[in-house]
């Protein structure tokens, strides 16, 4: 399989500045490892250690602070600490939950470290390693009878992060619930563990399925406000787990690895800084206010707000633009007299209007690896990705606007281009397109704020764009009204400039009313 | 009449036709046609609706390609071959409905031709639109866009988009066809003036009084063929034909 190829010895560029900070851990710890170099695992390519993450699980992985290329946590100081003992520069991809292990599959990561439990199921396509002690943990609001068992669930309503195991190993409970003639437990799954957190917040589920540590860690933000109902003896929940490639070489010495950082104590001194055990202290802090307008206003003024704004909006620009040059083309070649290239692109048309674009995104960034090699390399970046797969998505439904306005120009203006003597190209560029441009805009405008909305597809390939930078802050603070009352402000922000921009342009189409061409009058 | 003609057109008529023919489908719409234009003259083209009329002179600029024949314009033979930009410098054409520009101001309508195919600088552009504007009657309007005219007005400024290329033959389909009497004596005008200038024009109508006043010669055509070419005097009092005479008749009733 394409996956067991070697990746060509290009370097590709690095997507977060962590290099610095893990060269900075090299030579602090230089004196440690000084003895001798470990040999390097075959996962290490180009002698740089990339490492895939979703930093969305407190204290496991998360955006700590506004700069979402900062990714911390347990597994970010694991995977700091692993660079630094083979010597090597560590880079850190973030990406959706469910694009972890299609990722690794594809080379994009040399390991994943993203809070995930050793699982069976898990090692049948990869191979494990433990660095962490754990126990799963069912979650519901301060105040709730404690539970004897998993079957006191039936009929509750409980939720779990999606791409989890918790939803298959609840599954499992639910057969047995159903042997026995009990109605199941019913499962809700969200992307993000803060939305599932959130659920049991506001009182719509009864309660949710996660691990202590992260527990530990949001003491403080909870205030108090949940508690464990009940720790079931499941013995597969007891190790959060580093995920490679299966190759029994490497898993050997990665183990060894975490066994050296073990021994030395720099394990322990993670665990230590993260504070992974109940505090009472911190958990009865005094509660939030229902909305924090320092909040509110800081998220507003972030340069991560900012950044992911601008990344929403180049992205978006310039997939509708080469959707526009894509389909300008495609549209003359559907009014034209070619039968077959007609139902080509009508097969296209047909294809890209039909399929789903998170679909479409899913595909152009993990399944097209798969196929070509050429696109595991550095250089197909999220944003290229994004640009790709939005052009020719958008392109499918700019084709039918720009036929339609094409074809709304009265067939006497290019006969009487004709009669003029202009050329064919004179005549499409002077007096065809500039008829078919004022048809085209308003749709074309509607078009486009739909995309800019769409763009926030792009979180599920890591793309930090305005959603996802959203998520992230979320997911580190448990703010949800402030952040989300932050983001909308800049997509409304977006839109609304857009509309304004379209009434300017719209605007120089005075030629096509008779009062406003009137008013123009010099 | 067609027999006269000798079989290779005539190098030094403006427009000589011989046998041209025009086919869609397994229609004939244009069936034997020939005669020759002297450069100068004014040429009605008469006949019932669906005969040919504006095929014919569609033909004379090669918006519509005739499919046999020879076609001559000012000596040299039209066809594949034929550079049309040069031709249609040399043959203008004024719609039935104008066809203007409707994004482009009046003036702007009449200088993108020249200022594109003849590379006219902007202001050399300007002075000669505005030259053919003020012949057409229309100069004040000049920075308007044509939604703003009236029907009358919108036709001067086409008469003037096409004089603006400086054409040597003119061709006008029905230009009286939704103008009332007094915009209809302005055509009138316009046609005389520019056959008194040298350019030869070829009218499609079915204004009789029109095609009376400004007519050198009345070409009557019906189902495709030429049958009738006469003097206007001739061909309103005594039609050769008994189908021009019938058309003749029908037009007057109604």
């Amino acid at each position: 399989m394409a996956t067991s190829m070697a990746r060509p010895a290009r370097r590709g560029p690095r997507r977060m500045p962590v290099l610095s900070a893990a060269l900075c851990g090299v030579l602090a710890l230089a004196g440690h490892a000084r003895a001798q170099a470990p040999a390097l695992p075959g996962f290490i390519h180009d002698g740089t250690l990339t490492v895939c993450t979703n930093p969305t699980l407190p204290p496991m992985t998360f955006v700590n602070g506004m700069d979402v290329n900062a990714v911390a946590g347990i597994d970010m100081d694991i995977a700091h600490t692993l660079a630094a003992y083979w010597h090597v520069p560590l880079v850190i991809t973030t990406m959706e939950f469910t694009g972890l292990f299609p990722s690794l599959a594809a080379q994009r990561c040399s390991m994943v470290a993203s809070g995930l439990i050793r699982l069976p199921a898990r090692e049948q396509n990869f191979d494990a390693v433990a660095y962490q002690d754990t126990a799963l943990v069912i979650v519901a609001r301060a105040g709730t009878k404690p539970l004897a068992s998993m079957a006191d669930l039936s009929g509750r309503t409980v939720a779990v992060q999606a791409g989890t195991s918790y939803s298959a190993r609840l599954a499992r409970e639910n057969e047995a619930l159903a042997a026995r003639g009990r109605p199941p437990i019913i499962i809700q799954q969200y992307p993000t563990e803060d939305q599932v957190v959130q659920q049991v917040l506001i009182g719509r589920v009864f309660a949710f399925a996660s691990q202590d540590v992260e527990l530990y860690y949001r003491q403080e933000q909870l205030h108090g406000r949940v508690g464990v109902i009940l720790v079931p003896p499941y013995p597969e929940y007891g190790h959060f787990a580093l995920y490679i490639r299966k190759d029994a070489h490497d898993r050997a010495l990665l183990e060894q690895a975490v066994a050296t950082l073990e021994q030395d104590g720099r394990i322990a001194a993670i665990q230590k800084k993260w504070a992974i055990a109940p505090d009472p202290a911190r958990a009865l802090s005094q509660p939030a206010p229902l909305f924090r307008w320092g909040v509110f206003f800081a998220a507003l003024t972030s340069a991560a707000f900012a950044r992911g704004a601008f990344i929403t909006l180049t992205v978006a620009v310039l997939s509708h633009l080469t959707a526009i040059m894509i389909s300008i083309p495609m549209a003359l070649a559907l009014n034209g007299r070619n039968a077959m290239l007609g139902l080509v692109l009508k097969g296209y048309v047909s294809v890209f209007r039909g399929a789903p674009t998170l679909l479409q995104l899913l595909f152009i960034w993990n399944a097209l690896p798969q196929f070509l090699p050429i696109f595991r390399e550095g250089w197909f970046t999220p944003f290229l990705a994004t640009w790709i797969s939005l052009s020719i998505n958008e392109s499918a439904y700019q084709v039918e606007i720009n036929r339609a306005a094409l074809a709304a120009v009265d067939r006497g203006q290019e006969l009487a281009g004709d009669a003029l003597g202009l050329s064919r190209r004179q005549v499409y560029r002077h007096v065809i397109f500039p008829q078919a441009l004022r048809i085209a805009l308003p749709p074309t405008m509607n078009a486009f704020i739909s995309l800019l909305k769409t763009t926030s597809l792009a979180s599920v390939i890591s793309l930090p764009e305005l959603l996802a930078v959203t998520q992230m802050e979320v997911a580190r603070t448990f703010e949800f009204t402030e952040y989300y009352a932050a983001a909308l402000v800049y997509y409304l922000g977006m839109v609304f400039f857009l509309l304004f921009v379209q009434k300017r342009i719209e605007r120089r189409f005075a030629w096509a009313d008779r009062h406003r061409a009137r008013a123009n009058e010099f | 009449m067609n027999s006269d003609l000798p079989a290779t057109p005539d190098p030094d008529a403006m427009i000589s036709v011989r046998h041209l023919y025009k086919l869609y489908k397994d229609f004939v719409a244009l069936d034997r046609i020939s005669f020759d234009v002297r450069r100068g003259e004014r040429i009605v083209v008469l006949g019932p609706s669906g005969s040919g009329k504006s095929t014919l002179i569609r033909c004379f600029n090669r918006i519509e390609p005739h499919d046999g024949g020879i076609l001559s314009i000012d000596g040299r033979i039209i066809d594949e071959q034929t550079e049309l930009t040069q031709l249609r410098a040399t043959v203008g054409l004024v719609f039935q409905n104008y066809n203007l520009f409707p994004h482009l101001s009046v003036l702007d309508n009449c200088t993108l031709a020249p200022r594109l195919v003849r590379k006219t600088p902007r202001a050399q552009a300007r002075d000669m639109a505005m030259r053919f504007l003020t012949q057409v009657n229309i100069a004040e309007q000049a920075h308007k866009y044509p939604i703003q005219l009236s029907g009358g007005q919108q036709q001067r400024v086409a008469i003037a988009r096409a004089l603006c290329m400086q054409p040597r033959i003119m061709l006008f389909d029905e230009p009286t066809a939704a103008l009332d009497p007094e915009a209809i004596s302005g055509v009138v005008k316009i046609v005389n003036d520019l056959s008194a200038q040298g350019i030869t024009t070829l009218c499609v109508t079915h204004e009789m009084g029109f095609a009376r006043h400004i007519a050198d010669w009345i070409l009557f055509m019906d189902r495709g063929r030429i049958l009738e070419i006469s003097r206007p005097a001739q061909f309103f009092t005594h039609p050769a034909t008994r189908r021009a005479r019938d058309f003749l008749d029908q037009m007057i009733s109604c």
